[in-house]
């Protein structure tokens, strides 16, 4: 029988939300299924791709390995709430025209961990970028125009 | 050329880079959605005595169970009708479907699998091309002779689905001519294409019985063309609506998920959506064909080849899925893209208890490279040759014909292409540090073609849209685009382009093989010539000036020579509403592609370390063939993103198995390049226009794989010496070769 389900209160992108959610579900089930938050990717659902990385209370996580009420009275970041109110953020302009996104499936979580490293560090070397998205995988571009990317972004900013 | 050759950013980047596109499990409608999942075969091999499933159907949330039951019995394959969507009476496989089920929500559906009791009959299974083909293996179709299959599928035998030899010359003749003879056998294990996105569709029924599925797929038709086969429907009850696709690679074109959530949504009469998880695309969702090879090569001493005898054992497995296009691609690329008088090839597609084998980028092609390749450095060391040197002398020419390639070939660029690689990466001056070595291969691909049709139309305004079904896995659609902008004088930003769906897009031919950009291109192209001259004439007619004297340019067209007697795109698209010819519009078909080569050379410095055998990638030089380059972002990117999956397959990609289950279906035990291990690839292009294809374009995206593993094998050999058959060349394998080498002295 379904479980007792739990009050989870968060901030999202800046936007208050309170929900009903069962204790098993992950943080990225509740963004992508119970909050139709479908910009955050599952990849492999294990922790080992980065499809699902959101920014939680300034940390970068893996969504899929986090229980939503793990992230009770915390505030997420995800892609959407990236490039706010039609203007988009500088990473994403670089992403766009350093051909950093080609299917674009790991985008979103990569430009999180972008901007997770350019939040920390905002003029990175290419090895600092490297290593940011070490925990996103992608197949399409072999990365050298995501790291491009990032640091063009870097520049811009 | 204005908008040809333009390094442009994809036209649905922006949908990208924040989040909106809408890929296969990202499909929301009205209404609850069902979680679907499917029950696959624990056993390789197996016979059904009962499969009861009426415990699952009673549990409560539970909304449909499907077997075999529910479909018509209707066997399916392109080539070979061999297999049931639902195993009826046998699993050849693990992860053989048996079941579906649809529940309100995931672990009501996941405890509904284990309510299903299925009573098998275990038996001997065989996983390995060589050994399926012995005598006494055990029959994975016992009734293989009965399956309908079409004319090209000779050879079939026991497991043997499919076999063909292939001569040119007189391969007895040839080993008596030459000087050495020169025989090794290689073998490359299944590799997984690993899209980060996996099959994911939603499928939904309607009152009607039209059947609409929404699937990230690179070939819509032939998705709508099997749904509509296994649920015996016309093509108008089944809609395929293409998704953003996470990459495919190949991979997402064979059906796999899609008739389990029709089954389910026709059933429940609910939309059901079924997402594979990691563990079940990497065990089911049709992988590379793993291959043994036997490469047999006569040399003069001066490093003419004159003859080769190629033997090839592809393991298709379960049912032949496109083993045999995979084998036809084999034949062609067996001999290398080297000019040999004497050839013979036998090529077996094997059927054995595994996944069934897809395309992969390239099928048969970084398998047969690694060995064709591994062989004629092996042979240049032997005669003291240079590498390139060799290569050069056996490539082929302009109007030469290698085995199977159905012509004397045009647009060769063998020669340029390895120069242009050996001359980026400074071969003469070699790194001569320990431990460190330089690899070159050279590989082609053979690019044809299939039908296609496409549509532009000019809008009220002026703006024009392309009609087109072709699915966009690395920028076709905005390649598209810039060919009509191009054709039409006009910016890609005037243009709208994006995949429409089955039920309104012309046919339009599967992304893959390299030959969308070719077949779509040239059929767009066609349409948005016959736009332009549409508007000519009737521009001619308005402006009362011979069509001939009309200069279309700049979202106008006018008079040569005065450029204000004329008339705005939107001007003439208003005007051809009142006019007695309509609308502007044209629908142009293309369907005959000769295959065309495209080669890729590549030079790979490496550093071996001599304690764990580890090898690391240094720099990496990549030369390709690419015609004229449409769009140069998309080119250079998708070459990049290929070398890194052919570094994966080099070095640490393999899917591994025990009794047919594989043992490291996960992103931790499945190795592919992150961001750490990658090198940064140079990519240098080799620009010459093709006799066809859209303004001179060339397929891109299969033959930068082609050589990888071959260039760093290689690569492995110049450091320190050692051969490695078989891959992927782990630091275990080269370390261990090290060692014997070592032992032997
Ligand atoms: S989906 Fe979370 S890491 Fe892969
Ligand atoms: S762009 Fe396709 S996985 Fe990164």
């Amino acid at each position: 029988m379904a479980e007792m389900k739990k009050r989870l209160r968060v901030t999202i992108n800046g936007e208050r939300y309170e929900k009903e959610v069962s204790p098993a579900t992950s943080l990225l089930d509740f963004l992508r299924t119970d909050l139709n938050l479908t910009g955050t990717k599952e990849g492999c659902g294990e922790g080992e791709c980065g499809a699902c990385s959101v920014i939680l209370d300034g940390r970068l996580v893996d969504s899929c390995l986090i229980l939503a009420v793990e992230a009770d009275g915390q505030e997420i970041q995800t892609i959407e709430g990236v490039g706010r109110h039609g203007r988009l953020h500088p990473l994403q302009k670089a992403f766009a025209e350093k051909g950093a996104a080609q299917c674009g499936y790991c985008t979103p979580g990569m430009i999180m961990a972008a901007k997770y490293l350019l939040d920390h560090n905002p003029s990175p070397t290419p090895e600092q970028a490297l290593e940011a998205i070490a925990g996103n995988l992608c197949r399409c571009t072999g990365y050298g125009s995501i790291v491009d990317a990032i640091l063009s972004a870097a520049k811009e900013r | 050329m204005k908008v040809v050759g333009q390094g442009l950013p994809r036209v649905e980047i922006l949908e990208k880079v924040t989040g909106q596109s809408v890929f296969g499990a990202d499909v929301r409608l009205p209404g609850p959605i069902l979680f679907g999942k499917i029950l696959g075969s624990p056993h390789a091999h197996a016979r059904i005595r009962s499969i009861d499933t009426s415990k699952a159907e009673r549990l409560p949330g539970v909304k449909a169970v499907v077997t075999a039951q529910d479909l018509p019995p209707v066997r399916f394959g392109r080539f070979v009708r061999d297999e049931e969507y639902f195993a009826r009476t046998k699993v050849r496989l693990v992860g053989d479907r048996i079941a579906a089920v649809a529940a309100l929500d995931e672990e009501t559906a996941e405890e509904a699998l284990r309510l299903i009791k299925v009573d098998y009959e275990v038996l001997p299974q065989v996983t390995d091309a060589l050994e399926a083909m012995r005598q006494g293996a055990p029959l994975i179709h016992e009734e293989y002779d009965q399956y309908h299959a079409i004319s090209m599928m000779e050879g079939r035998k026991g497991n043997i689905c499919y076999h063909k030899e292939t001569v040119q010359g007189d391969i007895a003749r040839g080993f008596q001519e030459a000087d050495r003879i020169f025989e090794h056998r290689f073998y490359a294990p299944m590799v997984h294409q690993t899209y980060i996105e996996p099959h994911a569709v939603l499928a939904r029924v309607d009152a009607a019985g039209k059947v609409t599925v929404w699937v990230p797929t690179q070939a819509q038709f032939f998705i709508r063309q099997s749904v509509a086969e296994i649920f015996q429907l016309p093509l108008i009850k089944v809609r395929v609506i293409p998704t953003e696709i996470g990459g495919g690679f190949g991979g997402k074109m064979l059906p796999t998920v899609e008739p389990a959530a029709v089954a389910l949504a026709r059933k429940s009469g609910m939309a059901v959506q079924i997402v594979m998880s990691r563990a079940e695309d990497f065990q089911v969702a049709n992988p590379r064909h793993p291959c043994h090879m036997r490469y047999k090569t006569g040399v003069k001493l001066d490093g003419t080849i004159v003859a080769r005898e190629v033997e090839v054992a592809l393991g298709t497995g379960a049912y032949c899925g496109i083993g045999a296009v995979t084998s036809q691609r084999a034949e062609m690329l067996a001999a290398g893209p080297y000019r040999i008088p004497n050839v013979k090839i036998d090529v077996y597609c094997v059927y054995t208890n595994h996944a069934n084998c897809g395309p992969y980028r390239a099928p048969a092609g970084p398998q047969l490279a690694f060995a064709s390749e591994s062989q004629i450095d092996i042979i240049a060391r032997e005669l003291d040759l240079d590498p390139v040197e060799i290569r050069l002398k056996n490539a082929i020419q302009e109007g030469d014909q290698t085995p199977a390639c159905g012509g004397p070939l045009e647009s060769v660029h063998a020669k340029e292409t390895l120069l242009k690689a050996a001359e980026a990466a400074g071969w003469g001056a070699k790194p001569r540090e320990k431990n460190r070595g330089r690899g070159i291969a050279l590989g082609y691909w053979l690019v044809g073609g299939y039908a296609s049709s496409a549509g532009v139309k000019l809008n009220e305004d002026g703006t024009v849209t392309v009609m087109t079904g072709v699915v966009d896995l690395s920028g076709t659609v905005t390649s598209l685009g810039q060919i009509v902008a191009e054709v039409l004088g006009i910016e890609l930003d005037d243009v709208h382009v994006r995949t429409a769906d089955s039920d309104f897009a012309p046919h339009s031919t599967i992304s893959a093989g390299s030959q969308a950009l070719r077949s779509m291109g040239t059929a767009t192209k066609m349409a948005a010539e016959e736009v332009k001259k549409q508007i000519m004439e009737l521009a001619a007619d308005k402006l009362e000036a011979e069509t001939s004297d009309l200069v279309v340019e700049g979202k106008r067209i006018y008079v040569r020579g005065s450029i204000e007697k004329g008339l705005s795109l939107g001007q003439v698209a208003q005007l051809s509403l009142m006019h007695e010819r309509g609308p502007i519009v044209s629908i142009q078909s293309s369907s005959h592609f000769p295959n065309q080569p495209a080669f890729s050379a590549h030079v790979t410095d490496v550093e071996v370390d001599p304690e764990t055998g580890g090898v690391k990638i240094l720099r990496y030089v990549a030369a390709q063939d690419v015609g004229t380059a449409i769009n140069p972002l998309s080119v250079t990117g998708q070459i990049q993103g290929s070398v890194m999956q052919g570094l994966g397959q080099a070095l640490s990609e393999a899917c591994v198995f025990a009794n047919g289950k594989m043992r490291n279906p996960t992103f931790l035990d499945y190795k592919i390049f992150s961001s750490l291990d990658a090198p940064r690839v140079e990519v240098h292009l080799v620009e010459q226009a093709a006799g066809d294809g859209p303004f001179g374009a060339k397929g891109i995206g299969e033959p930068s794989i082609i050589p990888v593993p071959a260039a760093v094998a290689n690569a492995v050999r110049d450091a320190v010496g050692v051969t490695i058959f078989d891959l992927p060349l782990s630091a275990e394998r080269v370390r261990m070769a090290m060692r014997e080498k070592i032992t032997q002295r």
